[in-house]
């Protein structure tokens, strides 16, 4: 077995009594203190978040922002400077290697971000699409560390630690410095909530977490992030998406652009239809988990979930689940399989919770 | 971890607790095993009148984002069940020995002394975790 990755942070999670988990390879708080009390910190005030592990490349040069619409099915060139723009990367055949976000940081520079456990395989795969561009592409992924701060008081929080923050809108970024370190905040997440990501070296990103714990930021773990992330259905690579299916598959057909030029997977993506149809379940009673099978109401197998959980929120059952399009009942009822019995669930329109971003 | 472990009760190495009366056994989860799920979200028990067999599983208790079965500590008949319990299974988080689960009529009352003593169970928890 291979050693574990470890985050510059690793000593500040152990120090406070974190529970640490496998995770991408790398070892990971999953909770602090309770995973209720660190949902409803980002949902009310304000909770911080060491994601480090996430990976980071630079695409630098005339061609950055080409090469890096390139790659992606979304519309990376039409957007302005300033950016953040999320969206799946594809093989040839349509299939989803990762989803990242894209950060247009300014005019030759382009940042990329991408999950933990897919570095590797995407910078192999981007990389291999680089001939032809006028520019460089690097990670640096091992020279970053990374902090979600996310919830209502996010803004305000940040703000005196910096040079300066103005009040950019939702998927942006900015570059400014704290203390004599340079760093990029991003107006993103993964919560539904308002807040930043904060780009920078190993030594500010250390110095900016204690000072958010001397604030009292409540220190949030990845089954905290897990159930945010859910109950404002954001996908999660591995589980909604991975290497044998589609954007369409993934109910991401928003983020595919047929309509640019040129990008890898396009002609495939032109021609595909979705196999799969991935659809929100509420249960009133069960905890749906990934794997259950979900049943029509003939109880014939019509499809898995793909994330489950109990909402903190709402306090019910949530789910993401993969249909077989062809076996999608018309009359809209569902079930899961939990321990052998059908519980009813309901198809959900809209996201379960409502995020309180701008 | 907690070492909350009351002296008059047994224990399995699956974390129950057990408080014998005569051929009757209440059974919870101790408070080593609420800690370690976090925030008890759903709580799945028998029906009265089903059986047990020692060390299968007998129900299930999630929290947010974990399932873990519940292991029968005896053979037995389930001769009530903590019905309120089940509506609200973030009482074993505040209080693990107060919230019972199931009550078991023992079959084999010999088979009570393969539970572990509080002292038993302590070490057990020491060393395997």
């Amino acid at each position: 077995m291979t050693e574990l990755l470890k985050t510059s942070l690793h000593n500040e999670h152990v120090k406070l009594g974190a529970k640490m988990v496998p995770f991408g390879g790398w070892d990971m708080p999953v909770q602090y203190t309770s995973v209720k009390d660190e949902v409803l910190a980002v949902r009310q005030k304000v909770g911080v978040f060491d994601v480090s592990h996430m990976g980071e490349f630079f695409i630098e040069g005339v061609d950055a922002e080409k090469f890096a619409d390139y790659l992606v099915t979304n519309d990376i060139l039409s957007a302005p400077q300033g950016k953040a723009i999320y969206s799946p990367l594809c093989r040839e055949n349509g299939t989803v290697v990762d989803d990242l976000i894209v950060y247009k940081l300014h005019p030759g520079r382009v940042l990329v971000c991408v999950n933990a456990s897919n570095i590797d395989k995407d910078f192999e795969w981007m990389n291999s699409h680089h001939k032809g561009f006028d520019c460089v592409f690097t990670d640096k992924s091992g020279a970053f560390s990374l902090l979600a701060l996310q919830g209502p008081e996010a803004f305000s929080t940040l703000k005196p630690l910096l040079k300066d923050l103005p009040d950019i809108e939702y998927y942006s970024v900015y570059e400014t410095s704290f203390g004599n370190h340079p760093v990029i905040i991003a107006r993103t997440g993964y919560t539904g909530e308002d807040g930043f990501e904060i780009f920078g070296s190993h030594i500010a990103i250390k110095e900016m977490w204690q000072m958010f714990m001397e604030k009292k930021v409540t220190p949030c773990g990845l089954a905290a992030r897990d159930v945010l992330r859910l109950e404002v259905c954001y996908p999660l690579y591995g589980h909604e998406l991975n290497d044998e299916i589609n954007p369409f598959d993934a109910g991401l057909g928003w983020t595919v652009k047929l309509t640019k030029t040129n990008f890898i997977g396009k002609s495939a993506l032109e021609s595909k239809k979705a196999k799969y149809k991935t659809v929100k379940l509420t249960l009133d009673k069960g905890i749906p988990r990934e794997n259950y099978p979900v049943l029509d109401g003939q109880g014939t197998v019509i499809g898995t979930v793909t994330s489950g959980t109990m909402s903190v929120i709402t306090g019910k059952g949530i789910a993401f689940a993969r249909i077989e399009i062809e076996k999608a009942p018309k009359d809209e009822v569902f079930n899961v399989d939990i321990r052998q019995k059908a519980y009813p669930a309901q198809l959900t329109k809209k996201p379960f919770v409502t995020g309180g971003h701008k | 971890m907690s070492t909350n472990i009351p002296a008059n009760l047994k224990y399995t190495k699956e974390h129950e607790w057990a408080l014998v009366e005569g051929d009757t056994v209440t059974v919870g989860i101790t408070d080593f095993a609420q800690s370690a799920l976090g925030d008890i979200v759903f709580l799945e028990v028998p029906d009265v009148g089903s059986e047990l067999k020692s060390g299968n599983t007998f129900g299930v208790v999630e929290s947010i984002k974990s399932v873990s079965d519940l292991y029968a500590p005896v053979t037995g008949e389930v001769i009530a069940k903590n019905s309120d319990l089940e509506g609200s299974p973030e009482k074993i988080n505040s209080d693990a020995y107060g919230s019972w689960l199931i009550k078991v009529k023992v079959k084999n009352t010999a088979e009570l002394n393969n539970l572990l003593t509080a002292q038993q169970y302590q070490e057990f928890c020491n060393t395997s975790h």
